[in-house]
């Protein structure tokens, strides 16, 4: 792929904190208007990654781009392109929400302020609250806020949503789709990493998987959902004790038979038809069911 | 339609079909149905994509999709409609596309053991139940 059309270029990117890798040769390419989604479980390295495209961290091997830039070398030109929303956020609480926005929006070259207006009544926001007193929740809603106003070409979302309730939740992924996507249809590019992956499941395009600091799975999530099955059958005797060759996970209980598949589900299906057994079903799995059957 | 415009869409991620096709094939029966008609405005991208939650672009090629397809049809400025006589595909076209479709039901069919009669009349069934919920739209509509 070419390079221009890449927001993020994440090349064979290694970091270690003490000992052991946090990060160990990730390799990453996140394309221009693009949903990116960086799942894995806690301390898989998703932080760390993101510190690195921010040059908050520093690689010790490999490399990272952010537009075609170095972010150590371009630090300014990098951050005007892109807005960042880490899991736990932090204001100066004597500020009020009014007076942080007005703060943040003054680091910026541009500013919406009919998004800002927009966002402040949809999330029923005091604008003369000290945020000191906000919710956490509401931190996070300022922070979108503060994160979508610049119109940057880039959003950089770190678990944005844990510890939020289902409403605010609901809210944030509204406000990404609406407020950022449509601003620039076709060209903003989301990268987020979580691993609650339910609610961002329509919003992905691609994803890779991490474990342990390294990438375990990449793929496209329409892809994904056609390829990963789940098979159940019913016999009307005892599950046939076969070793069904291809299949992720195999689970027997009496005359039923579970398997999860990856690829392999026309084989697999005409397999089991042979056996004739009383029903057979087979769904796709849904992006957090492709997490957990991959990392099981 | 509901009040805010937006049509009753459901995206399943377990269906394995891609979501944007979801959308498509659910806006053509929607037409078939008559829960759509012609000249009636689809909902906008931002909105339907906010409801369903599914990325903006993700419905821009849907529509992209039924526009190409020449089931809907886009006016700059107003959105995007339903068009009159919405297949403008040759009689074969249509047939192979259609065809493709029986053969997976068909298919199926053999491995539930449902025999030829049955299926045959399966077919018929939901056909009339589409006229059915056809007409029960056209009786809302004068009413």
């Amino acid at each position: 792929m070419n390079a221009s059309n890449l927001a993020i270029e994440i090349n064979n990117l290694s970091y270690a904190y003490s000992k052991g890798d946090a990060v160990h040769d990730l390799t990453i390419q996140v394309p221009r208007g693009k949903c990116y989604g960086l799942f894995g479980r806690n301390g898989a390295g998703k932080t760390t990654t993101m510190k690195c495209l921010l040059n908050l961290l520093r690689p010790r091997g490999g490399s990272v781009r952010v537009f075609g830039l170095d972010p150590n070398k371009a630090e300014v030109e990098v951050k005007s392109k892109l807005a960042y929303v880490p899991d736990a956020v932090a204001f100066y609480p004597w500020m009020s929400v009014r007076e942080t926005l007005d703060y943040l929006a003054s680091f910026r070259s541009h500013w919406n302020r009919d998004t800002e207006g927009d966002l402040l009544k949809r999330f029923r926001l005091d604008a003369s609250q000290k945020t000191g007193g906000l919710s956490k929740g509401q931190k996070t809603q300022v922070a979108l806020i503060a994160a979508i106003c610049p119109e940057p070409e880039l959003l950089l979302l770190d678990e944005p949503t844990s510890g939020l309730d289902p409403i605010v939740r609901r809210e944030f992924i509204e406000t990404v789709i609406g407020a950022y996507q449509e601003g620039d249809p076709g060209n903003r590019t989301i990268f987020v990493s979580t691993h609650l992956i339910t609610e961002f499941e329509g919003l992905i395009d691609e994803f890779t998987i991490m474990d342990a600091g390294r990438a375990v799975l990449t793929l496209g999530a329409d892809q994904a959902r056609e390829r990963y099955q789940k098979i159940r059958a019913r016999f009307a005797q005892a599950a046939p004790a076969n070793e069904f060759k291809g299949a992720m996970h195999t689970r027997r209980n009496g005359r039923e038979l579970e398997l999860i598949v990856n690829g392999e589900g026309p084989r697999i299906l005409a397999e089991l038809r042979s056996l004739s057994p009383e029903s057979l079903t087979s769904e796709a799995l849904t992006l957090e069911e492709v997490f957990v059957a991959t990392l099981k | 339609m509901t009040d805010d415009g937006v049509m009753m869409l459901q995206i399943n991620f377990k269906s394995g079909k891609p979501v944007y096709l979801q959308v498509v094939d659910q806006i053509k029966s929607a037409a078939a149905s008559g829960a759509l008609r012609v000249g009636e405005p689809l909902p906008s991208i931002r909105p339907l994509a906010e409801e369903l939650r599914v990325n903006r672009n993700t419905i821009a090629k849907a529509y992209g999709e039924l526009e190409s397809q020449g089931v809907i049809e886009t006016l700059p400025g107003k959105g995007c409609f339903l068009k009159a006589n919405h297949s403008p595909l040759k009689k074969d076209a249509r047939h192979k596309l259609l065809i493709e479709e029986i053969d997976q039901a068909v298919v199926q069919a053999h491995h539930l053991q449902v025999p030829r009669g049955e299926f045959i009349e399966l077919v018929r069934e939901r056909l009339d139940t589409l006229d059915d919920k056809k007409r029960a739209h056209d009786n809302q509509k004068s009413d």
